[in-house]
This record gives structure tokens, C-alpha cells and sequence, in this order.
């Protein structure tokens, strides 16, 4: 490639640990970290939906909180522990989580399940049992535009019930 | 639901034979486990090595002629790999080309970048493939395009005044595309004796499908193969690789198109866009893959939106309540070309809804106007009359003092009357719509709420309850109808069944998976016809180079079709798998069954063989009866015999502040009835996930354009308003389940019900509210504002009506 040089793609050297493995990458500062898992890892569970922080399609957790990963830098990761949806199962068993969410129906298209699996994952790790009203509420920065939701607050709601280890789960909360 | 299942396992006795069946059984379903590990397969999932990234110039105007383009800065830039011009295009493709067209409708000469004039603001100029979106867009910022903005028009009344722009003057006069007509009988007869009429004007707002995943497109082409590999988000894989082969210039046999999981479509993706095209292009020129992925913005302005209509809908009766004739004269935006689905085409169909009509007529006026394309969407047409006669039949029960519910358990066609033919063509099938509207009145306890008045509760909210009745079109009556109305493509679905080694079946088609269960619900089918397991068959779907020549997935068509065809193809390989087993086994056809992984004598289960072994004979061709060929696979066609009409009723309850118009929705009952159930929890899914789309256009989702500048004002996910898990009321289902005589197992579609009747149900349900204040809705969505409006007994602009043109009025009907 020749041509006039575009300055725009400054590289920034990064360490971070994703799903438990340490990542030394070199990546373009302006990089978003949706498609710095999708683009440079290849974890294209997590999915792009609006880059504007609205739709939570892009949702992974970092440092143990659910982050919109379009609206954080690659470079911030600097440092930092994410965790993506490759991480749930249990080897090929899926995760209590994720076996909710099968058996009550809770996705169709399945585009947005990353979305609310890791927004659950993170509420989990900020403990207590939430009601369904309350769940509602915590998973309304990811949209869904298949399921009407009722199925998905089932399957969160249920999978509190049945796995309360789950909030203290060190695999469950890790990063 | 009135299915019986056993409790302990979920099966469901068959009351003939004696093995369990899985139709209407609820087994988990096959998509879920890769969509819930993050191994899924969409479009912009796929990377193939050496890819290159494409970023598209769009028009910023409404209207604009494009009177430069110089992108020799843009392709200076180090990174950029090829740029492709309006004049490129024009050389080197055909037009877009139509999948439904609206009858009667010129071509318009729609291609993948503008030439010349640019209709609507997003249209695609200029695209650049570089090494990475980022330097693609950087380039975007160096291309020098000139534009000499045109005046432009956005109202789609406006549009058909005889001053308006007009978008297509080398092709049209005006900016009607096209106007159609049918109906029977004199209704202008019955207006003229009628004891009552009731009339309005039904404002439906501009929405989007807006599914989760955008489109995009991943072009592959190898010259020497002649062979061009397509990804892309479509419902439709089949028809994408025929619309692409004639634009291209290629043949079909060259082209290869694949839609693995889809991220939603409700009817969006459709066919072939600009930027299926362009990637092509590139990707041709480049002897490299291009990938596209749209983002939001992209989305809103260069994907398909909906509805956006205005109906002058009337209704005659007599002094008891009969009505005596229905007419909707109506005007729908098509926006500034004929997407490849174009205007919805059943507003018309079903205009009368599930009420007697015999004497009515519709009239559609296809209006391009400077506006995003519109495209298909979810109820195609459906919601949009639903909101209008049933807001007047609420109307027409207030002015003669008639209980709505009895009104239109008056009207309603009978179980008796079935199958009956509407006055636009449509033959409705099998039902009782009644039963699904005294279910509905029960669930909502409409006796308790009558009795109880009009007091205001203590917080001053007044309570309303509302009622929507409906039919929903499911399914297309023949490819003979659908010759005669243009479109291009099949009644059928087709599959392919083959046995494999390991014991199991795998289904091949090519319809692609995208939320509605299919590879679930194909798998049931066949498990259920053949006998062998649920876990046995494994669907392949959506890829042209594995699967039959098919339609697709949209107009809640799948299941109708694909059912006969699924139980054509099982019941050929079971009777081939019979016959070897029976010779393995040393006993008659007749009396071998197949039973989970083994095929065995029914009197004597001892004398069983594994389907492993049957089918590796058939595939190896070593041990097989004499005369019986080797392999063991089938594919079916197969075209139902007309379409399935589903139907119910909604009734929702609301509580108003006639204050301030603040509304909440308290409860919402559907009563539903989609035929004989395949697998009740997807099927509960559709519908609780078409309301959820459907409260969306109702209360809240409207594309607004300005009306000085043409620009879309919201745009973007932060400024357009989905429902999120905190927004929906709660919803109560109900269903009934009458098999339809015209589909395989009596299935009726029930993809798209959701969204037929949230608009009209909450209308009624505020307009009875404040029935004391006069209130009276005309146009979606509702609103807060929009009540607080009405209550201030603020007046609607004064418009012309849309009169009929009488010389084309009725025609006799055309069957849509």
C-alpha cells in the first residue's frame, strides 16, 4: 500500500486479561473494545449493535462490572480483566445462566443474549436477590427486539433462584 | 392453550397410533446452545484472510443532484484499495430489481450509487474498500462530491398535490407510483341508505423493523472459478443470489449465497440492497473478500422503515348496528425508490377485517416521497387497518349506543359462514372469531367495568377498557396468485432430507434462521413423520449452495409451506427406509416401523435394526434389496393450497389522568388462534414478541422528518424509542386452536399477529376512558401529548379528503 500516510492510526501497546488469559496486543488508539474482541481475538460473541452506548448488545464486564464495550477504548483496557460470553460454559456444558435462558425460551434471533447473559452475570456480582420489577429494570440497557422480555426476566429471575452461590461464585464474578 | 401434554415428559399422546408425537410438543430448541455459547455465525462474525473493509458516501439532502464526484484525494490515502463511482455502477450492473412489485408500478432506475439525482437523504454516492472500516471512512472524508440540492417533499399528502417535486420525472408525471382498486358490490348504494355512517382520516406513523443485527454483507470472488460467495443477513438467500446474478450480469450457477444466523429481520431483509451490490463490485474488481457491516446510522437512513400511511377509512350501518359497507381510500409512503418488498400490500387484503362486509372497496395510493425507502415489516399492512376500523367501530358503537363487544360479535363473519370471500378477494378459511372476542371480553372482565362506570379513582386517572378484533393474512395463496400480482417468486418451500452414516437426518433449506425457531420446528416435523428422534435431525439452513431452490422466510409463510413439503420428503425416506429394513430384517414393509434410532417388526420389537446400519446400506449401496436403487434422500416441493387466516381479539385496559393525558397500560389480553400448534412455547414466543414490536409503533416509535431540511431528526437508537424490559405492559395470552382446512396439520401463521391490534386496543381503551371529554384518536403513536391534544380539544389541521376515483372503483376484486 502506498499512498498518503494516514496519522489517524496511532498504535497504543496494551496488556489486559481477557477471560482469564493474559493479551499483549498493540492496537489502534481509537479502537473500541467491541471490535478489539471481535477484530483482533476473534470473540465475536460479543456483538456490535449501535457503537452509541444504547442498545447493550456489545455488553462484557470489566473488573466485575457490565461495561457497553463500544464506548470504552481498547487501549483503557490497559491493565484491566474482561470477561465475554465465550467464558460462561463449563467446558461444553452450558452455565446455569445460560441453561436458564434455553429452557424458558429467553432468546430467538439470539443476537442481544451475550448482552443480557453478561449484564446478568455482572448483577450477580453485586449480590442480593432481585424481584422481577427489578430485573426489568437492570436489563433495560439491552434491547431485544424478538422476545417481548417476559422470557428473559423469567430466565434471570430463576437462575438467582436456583443458583445463589452464583453472587459469590468467584468463577461466576471473576475479573 | 387446549393441547394435551403429559406432564411428566412433555409428550403428547397421538390418538392414532401409539408412538408419542412431537408436534405440538415443546422441545428445547436446536438454535440455542452456539447463540448462548457466542457461537453464532452472523454476517459480520465471518472473516475471511486477506479481507478488505468498505465505507459508503451518502447523500446528506433529501433531494440533490450530484453535479461533481472527484475521489482522487480519497484514493491518494495509503490503505485505500479501490473506489467505485455513480458511473462505475451504471456501467458495470443492471437496476435493482424488484421482488413484489406494486402492480401497475413503472421501474424505476434504482442503482447502487445515485446517477444523477439522489432521492432521499442516506442514499449510497460513492463507497470505498480500504484496509480497515477506520481508513474506508477517513477516505469518506476526502471525496469532493458536489451537490445542487433540489426541492424536496416529505409530507406524503403533500407529495400528490400537483405543485410537489417530483422525484421520477423521466419515469412519472407525479410522484404516484401506482393506485389500486378492488371491491365488490354498490357501497356507494348502501352509504347513500344507511341509518348511520361514520368516517375519519387514520394518521399511521413512519417506523423501522429495527432488528438487533444490522445488515452486512461479506463478498468473495474467485475469477478463474467464476464463483462469487456472498454472506449476508438475509431472510431470503435464495432470492438475494437471483437478484444479485441479474444485476451483476452473472449467471446464477455463479453465484453462491449464504445467511447463516440472521439478527432479526421482521420482514426488512428483504432482497437485495445497494451495498450487496457494491461489495460484489469491489470484491470482483479487488480479486479480494470485502466486507460491509452497517452500522446504526447507516441503518436508519439506508435500511428499509414502515407503515407510514394516511386512510380515509368509512363505515355504513343501519340503526341495529349492521354494517352495510366499508371503504378505505388510503395514501402509503413508499419513500424515494421501490425497495424490493416496496409498499405494503395488505391494507387492502383484510381492510374489513373480521367483520361481514359485503359491499366495500379500497383504493391504495403508492406515494414516493423524499424519504428513506420503505420495505416490509412484521404485519405488512395489517396494523395499519386494524387501528383504523377498529377505532370506528368503537365510533360507531358510541353514536348508536350499542355495547362495542355485542356490535361486533354482530358483524363478525361465522363459523357457519366459512370459508367466505371478502370484497377485496381474500377467502377467509376456518374460524371462530366470535369465541376469541367473548374470551377476550371475559379475561377483562368488560361486564365488571360497564357496571362500574366512569368514577375516577382516587388518584383522578379514569380506567377505559378497549377492544381490537382482527384477521391476519398468513401464507400466499398459489404461485398462480402471486403471478398475477407480479411477484417473483413461489408459493412453496422446498427441503431436502438425507440420511447420514452416524444414524441421523440432516435437513437441508434454505431458510435462513433468524429468531423464528425453524431449524427447532423442521426438525419436529420430521422427527414426528418419520419416527426417528427429535435429536436425530439436524437442519442445515440458509445456504444456496446445499439447499433446494426455495422462497424464504417472511409473510409468516415458513411453517404453512414448509410443513407439506418436510412431510412429503419424511414420508419418502421412511417408506424407502422401511423397505430395507424389512428386507434386512426378513419381514414385509408393511409391518416395519420406525421407532427412535432403530427400525423394527411392529408385532415383534426384538426384531429390530439400528437406522445406522439401514441408511450406511442405502448410502453404500451394499446390502439392499434387489431393485431398490442406493441412497437414501428426498427433496419436496410443496405449495399450500391457499392462504391460512389467523384471527382474535385484544382487549387492553388502560388508566388515564385527564389532566395531563398520562396513560399507563394495566393489562393486556389477546386472545389468538394460529391453527394447530407445532411447538406451543415458540409459539407463544412469536406473539409475545410481535406485541412487544407492536406496543413499540403504537406508544412510542415514530421516524419524524423535518419538514424544512428532509432530514430524518431521530435517527439513532438514543433519539428513536424501542421498548426496553421496563417499558411493556404486562400481556395475558389466550389461545384457541382451530386447524385450517387449507394448510398441512392445519397450521396457521404466527410470525406477524403481535403487531396487529396494540394500536387499536389502546386506542379504545383511552378513547372509552375519556369517552365523557370526547376524545377521539386518529393517529399512532399515542402519546401522552397526544391525548393531552385531544383533550384540549385542539383541532386537526384541515386536509382535502382522499377521494375515491370512481372509474376504477371497485374493479371486481383482484386478490391480493
Amino acid at each position: 500500500m502506498t499512498g498518503v500516510e494516514n496519522t489517524s492510526e496511532l498504535l497504543v501497546e496494551t496488556v489486559t486479561t481477557v477471560n482469564g488469559r493474559e493479551v499483549r496486543a498493540s492496537v489502534p488508539a481509537r479502537l473500541h473494545v467491541a471490535d478489539f474482541l471481535r477484530q483482533h481475538l476473534g470473540l465475536t460473541g460479543t456483538h456490535v449493535g449501535c457503537e452509541q452506548g444504547a442498545c447493550g448488545m456489545c455488553t462484557v464486564i470489566v473488573d466485575g462490572e457490565a461495561v457497553k464495550s463500544c464506548l470504552m477504548l481498547a487501549c483503557q483496557l490497559d491493565g484491566r480483566s474482561v470477561r465475554t460470553v465465550e467464558d460462561l460454559a463449563e467446558g461444553d456444558e452450558l452455565n446455569g445462566l445460560q441453561q436458564a435462558f434455553k429452557e424458558e425460551h429467553a432468546l430467538q434471533c439470539g443476537f442481544c443474549s451475550p448482552g443480557f447473559l453478561m449484564t446478568a452475570t455482572a448483577l450477580a456480582h453485586q449480590g442480593g436477590r432481585p424481584d422481577r420489577a427489578e430485573i426489568r429494570e437492570e436489563i433495560a440497557g439491552v434491547l431485544c427486539r424478538c422476545t417481548g422480555y417476559d422470557t428473559v426476566v423469567t430466565a434471570i429471575e430463576r437462575w438467582f433462584a436456583e443458583h445463589p452461590q452464583a453472587v459469590t461464585d468467584p468463577i461466576a464474578t471473576q475479573g | 392453550m387446549t393441547i394435551l401434554e403429559d406432564p411428566a415428559t412433555g409428550a403428547r399422546a397421538d390418538e392414532a397410533g401409539g408412538r408419542p408425537r412431537v408436534i405440538g410438543t415443546s422441545p428445547l430448541r436446536k438454535e440455542d446452545d452456539r447463540l448462548l455459547r457466542g457461537d453464532g455465525r452472523f454476517t459480520d462474525d465471518v472473516e475471511p484472510a486477506r479481507v478488505l473493509y468498505m465505507a459508503v458516501a451518502r447523500c446528506p439532502y433529501p433531494h440533490a443532484r450530484i453535479t461533481h464526484v472527484d475521489a482522487s484525494a480519497a484514493a491518494a490515502l495509503a490503505g485505500v484499495e479501490h473506489i467505485l463511482t455513480p458511473a462505475d455502477v451504471r456501467r458495470d450492473t443492471e437496476a435493482l430489481t424488484v421482488l413484489r412489485p406494486v402492480p401497475g408500478a413503472p421501474t424505476l432506475p434504482y442503482y447502487a450509487l445515485a446517477q444523477d439525482v439522489a432521492t432521499h437523504e442516506g442514499q449510497p454516492v460513492v463507497s470505498v474498500v480500504a484496509s480497515s472500516r477506520h481508513v474506508a471512512e477517513d477516505a469518506l472524508e476526502l471525496l469532493d462530491i458536489t451537490y445542487e440540492p433540489l426541492p424536496h417533499v416529505v409530507d406524503v399528502l403533500a407529495a400528490l398535490e400537483p405543485d410537489a417535486p417530483v422525484l421520477h420525472p423521466s419515469v412519472l408525471d407525479s410522484n404516484l407510483l401506482a393506485a389500486n382498486s378492488d371491491g365488490s358490490g354498490d357501497p356507494e348504494a348502501r352509504f347513500a341508505e344507511a341509518d348511520v355512517v361514520v368516517e375519519g382520516r387514520f394518521r399511521i406513523n413512519r417506523v423501522t423493523a429495527l432488528p438487533m443485527e444490522t445488515r452486512g454483507v461479506v463478498a468473495e470472488w474467485r475469477p478463474g472459478a467464476r464463483e462469487l460467495t456472498v454472506h449476508c443477513s438475509s431472510q431470503v438467500p435464495h432470492l438475494i443470489r437471483k437478484q444479485l446474478a441479474e444485476t451483476l450480469r452473472l449467471d446464477e450457477s455463479e453465484v453462491r449465497a449464504v445467511a447463516s444466523d440472521v439478527g432479526g429481520g421482521f420482514g426488512q431483509k428483504l432482497g437485495v440492497f445497494p451495498e450487496d451490490v457494491l461489495a460484489c463490485l469491489h470484491a470482483i474488481a479487488l480479486r479480494r473478500p470485502v466486507k460491509w457491516s452497517e452500522d446504526r446510522a447507516e441503518h436508519f437512513r439506508g435500511s428499509t422503515h414502515a407503515r407510514e400511511s394516511v386512510h380515509d377509512y368509512r363505515i355504513a350501518a343501519d340503526s341495529t348496528g349492521r354494517i352495510l359497507a366499508m371503504t378505505n381510500v388510503y395514501a402509503t409512503d413508499i419513500g424515494g425508490w421501490n425497495s424490493p418488498f416496496g409498499s405494503a400490500q395488505l391494507s387492502s387484503v383484510v381492510f374489513n377485517g373480521p367483520y361481514k362486509v359485503d359491499d366495500g372497496y379500497t383504493e391504495r395510493r403508492v406515494t414516493l416521497t423524499n424519504k428513506t425507502p420503505v420495505g416490509a415489516y412484521r404485519g405488512y399492512g395489517q396494523p395499519e387497518v386494524n387501528f383504523a376500523y377498529e377505532r370506528l367501530m368503537d365510533r360507531l358503537a358510541r353514536r348508536l349506543d350499542l355495547d362495542p363487544v355485542e356490535l361486533r360479535a354482530r358483524n363478525m363473519v361465522t363459523a357457519a359462514d366459512l370459508p367466505w370471500r371478502n370484497p377485496t378477494g381474500a377467502v377467509y378459511d376456518s374460524g371462530d372469531y366470535e369465541r376469541c372476542l367473548r374470551m377476550a371480553a371475559e379475561a377483562v372482565d368488560w361486564a365488571g367495568h360497564r357496571a362500574r362506570g366512569r368514577t375516577p379513582r382516587p388518584d383522578g386517572r379514569l380506567v377505559g377498557i378497549g377492544f381490537a378484533s382482527f384477521v391476519e393474512r398468513t401464507g400466499y395463496a398459489s404461485a398462480r396468485f402471486l403471478a398475477r400480482r407480479g411477484s417473483v417468486f413461489g408459493a412453496h418451500e422446498s427441503v431436502t432430507l438425507r440420511a447420514n452414516r452416524s444414524g441421523g437426518i440432516d435437513a437441508y433449506t434454505g431458510v435462513s434462521t433468524m429468531g423464528q425457531s425453524s431449524e427447532t420446528a423442521f426438525a419436529q416435523v420430521v422427527a414426528d413423520v418419520f419416527g426417528t428422534g427429535y435429536e436425530a435431525v439436524r437442519v442445515h439452513a440458509g445456504d444456496t449452495a446445499s439447499s433446494p431452490l426455495n422462497t424464504g422466510a417472511f409473510a409468516s409463510r415458513t411453517m404453512i409451506a414448509a410443513a407439506g413439503a418436510l412431510r412429503a420428503a419424511a414420508e419418502e425416506l421412511a417408506a424407502k427406509t422401511r423397505r430395507i429394513a424389512a428386507w434386512q430384517l426378513d419381514a414385509a414393509a408393511d409391518d416395519v416401523e420406525i421407532a427412535g434410532s432403530v427400525a423394527r417388526v411392529r408385532a415383534d420389537s426384538t426384531r429390530a435394526v439400528p437406522l445406522a446400519r439401514v441408511y450406511t446400506a442405502a448410502i453404500t449401496g451394499q446390502g439392499l434389496p434387489p431393485e431398490e436403487e442406493p441412497g437414501l434422500e428426498a427433496t419436496a416441493h410443496f405449495e399450500p393450497s391457499d392462504a391460512a387466516y389467523s384471527f382474535g381479539t385484544a382487549a387492553a385496559q388502560v388508566a388515564v389522568d385527564p389532566e395531563t393525558g398520562e396513560f399507563e397500560v394495566e393489562r393486556f389480553v389477546l386472545v389468538h388462534d394460529g391453527g394447530t400448534v407445532v411447538n406451543p412455547t415458540i409459539v407463544e414466543g412469536q406473539v409475545r414478541g410481535g406485541l412487544a414490536q407492536g406496543f413499540g409503533a403504537a406508544l412510542s416509535e415514530e421516524l419524524r422528518y423535518d419538514a424544512d431540511t428532509g432530514q430524518l431528526v431521530n435517527g439513532s437508537m438514543v433519539d428513536y424509542f424501542v421498548p426496553t424490559a421496563a417499558d411493556l405492559p404486562p400481556v395475558e395470552l389466550l389461545h384457541t386452536e382451530v386447524p385450517s382446512p387449507v394448510t398441512p396439520f392445519g397450521v396457521r401463521g404466527v410470525g406477524e399477529v403481535g403487531t396487529i391490534p396494540p394500536g387499536a386496543a389502546v386506542a379504545n381503551a383511552v378513547c372509552d376512558a375519556l369517552a365523557d371529554h370526547g376524545v377521539e384518536l386518529t393517529a399512532l403513536p399515542i402519546t401522552p401529548e397526544a391525548i393531552w391534544s385531544a383533550l384540549a380539544g385542539r383541532p386537526a389541521a384541515g386536509e382535502p379528503a382522499l377521494t375515491p376515483t370512481p372509474a376504477d372503483l371497485p374493479d371486481g376484486g383482484t386478490e391480493y
